[in-house]
């Protein structure tokens, strides 16, 4: 995720940039990839707004999403996201990762203009699980590559690292007497950007919350759900950026209600994108991605590090 | 690295779904449904414990494992897939009495991809 400052954005040209800055700071902009991650009997599955602890291989393609930035010294600014990442397990729970976004804005009242936004690599290892009660800790990085970009749609010149601890934890452990909470799992991610120009740090912290229906079916209770609602995961999530320092303005973010679908080979998700405030938008937005399972599709090629088992 | 002028890949976004829908149904093997059903209570002892899976399974690396609820284990240690369908691993068991019984399985899919769990059911 990336989140940059709004207040630099003085003219038209650069409300588009402005519309990445948003885009970005709600969680958009780099969409997360992640493939099937598993803790015991636990399968978290890929969510859209935040990203998981797993590191595994990934395919996300495409992420498709529409979200309207608010009108401040300039046109608001509609912009279409066409995203996609990919990582590789490159050692035993340690991914490398590549991402990059096509971004299509329209000002009220202007042309449009499309172009790439800065492209980012990732790292990210798992450092400790905890099978009994469905836990799990990671801990890795982002580097947005500053000037990989397009300038005509606010891509930074300037690159941003961004330090990111991962969890999740699934509610499988849950007493007898709890045992239609038992399918619930919360994800989550906090991480800082380090920008290398004099935007502001931001903290960027996001929850996912899920209700798995497999699970309820194959480990807590047989309710008889046909398909495909037996296959489907409801979910929120919640993607917000606070600035810390040098004026970065307040808190952004979204709240992402959706739900997730899963088949053998890949995922299908949509969300909705409701901004939290005025800073974020004025409008709500949508999003739409399919997480493409290459371990299941190519096992001979990806589910397995590189190097090591 | 210059990025700026790489169009939106479609042809190459195009060829990858193709793949996928083209590839064999090799996956990670979930738990479909069970006799006796998850959670759920039966008013006999049933003869054996079957779990239908997504995917077909390895019989050499896959178990079921049947225990009371004092955690001993009751199952008669005879799992196998069945013959005619390689999804469906059974295991038998002797004359139950009434009690919360815990199922334990383990399985690897054809492609070799590990998956676990456990639920539970009842005789009444």
């Amino acid at each position: 995720m990336k989140k940059r400052k709004l207040s630099v954005i003085k003219n038209w040209r650069g409300r588009f940039a402005a519309t990445g800055l948003v885009l970005a700071a709600v969680g958009l902009g780099t969409a997360p990839a992640h493939a099937h991650g598993f803790v015991g009997d636990r399968f978290f599955p890929p969510t859209i707004a935040t990203d998981d602890p797993f590191a595994t291989d990934e395919l996300l393609l495409p992420s498709i999403s529409y979200f309207k930035s608010p009108a401040d010294d300039g046109p608001a600014v509609g912009t279409t996201d066409l995203g996609f990442e990919f990582d590789k397990e490159i050692f035993p729970k340690f991914a490398l990762g590549i991402s990059g976004d096509y971004l299509i804005q329209k000002p009220d009242g202007l042309p449009s203009a499309g172009g790439w936004d800065d492209f980012s690599l990732s790292a990210k290892y798992q450092l400790w699980e905890n099978v009994p009660h469905e836990a799990i800790f990671s801990v890795g990085a982002e580097w947005d590559i500053g000037g990989s970009g397009n300038k005509n749609v606010g891509a930074d010149p300037t690159s941003t690292f961004t330090p990111t601890i991962y969890f999740g934890k699934g509610f499988g452990d849950l007493p007898e007497a709890l045992e239609y909470a038992r399918p619930f799992a919360l994800t989550g991610t906090l991480g800082e950007d380090l920008p290398t120009s004099a935007e502001p740090n931001n903290l960027n912290w996001g929850l996912a919350l899920e209700y798995n229906l497999p699970y309820l079916q194959s480990e807590v209770k047989d309710i008889g759900l046909p398909a495909p609602f037996k296959n489907m995961i409801p979910l929120v999530e919640f993607a917000m950026s606070s600035p810390l320092d040098r004026d970065g303005g307040e808190t952004t973010g979204t709240i992402n209600p959706g739900v997730l679908y899963e088949n053998n080979d890949f995922q299908i998700g949509a969300e909705a994108i409701i901004p939290v405030n005025h800073a974020t938008g004025n409008e709500v937005g949508a999003v739409v991605q399919v997480q493409i399972y290459i371990d299941d599709i190519w096992p001979k090629i990806f589910g397995h590090p590189l190097i090591g088992k | 690295m210059n990025m700026k002028n790489i169009p939106f890949p479609r042809c190459g976004l195009a060829a990858l779904l193709f793949l996928a829908v083209q590839s064999p149904a090799w996956a990670h093997a979930f738990l479909d449904h069970a006799e006796p059903s998850v959670g759920g209570t039966v008013t006999n002892s049933p003869s054996e414990v079957k779990i239908w899976f997504t995917q077909k399974v390895e019989p050499a690396f896959s178990s079921i494992e049947v225990d009371n609820a004092q955690g001993k284990e009751v199952d008669k240690k005879d799992v196998h897939v069945d013959a005619k369908d390689k999804s469906l691993l059974e295991i038998s068991l002797p004359q139950l009495p009434a009690g919360t019984y815990t199922v334990t399985w383990h399985v690897v899919s054809v492609d070799t991809h590990r998956t676990q769990g456990h639920f539970q059911f009842t005789v009444k």
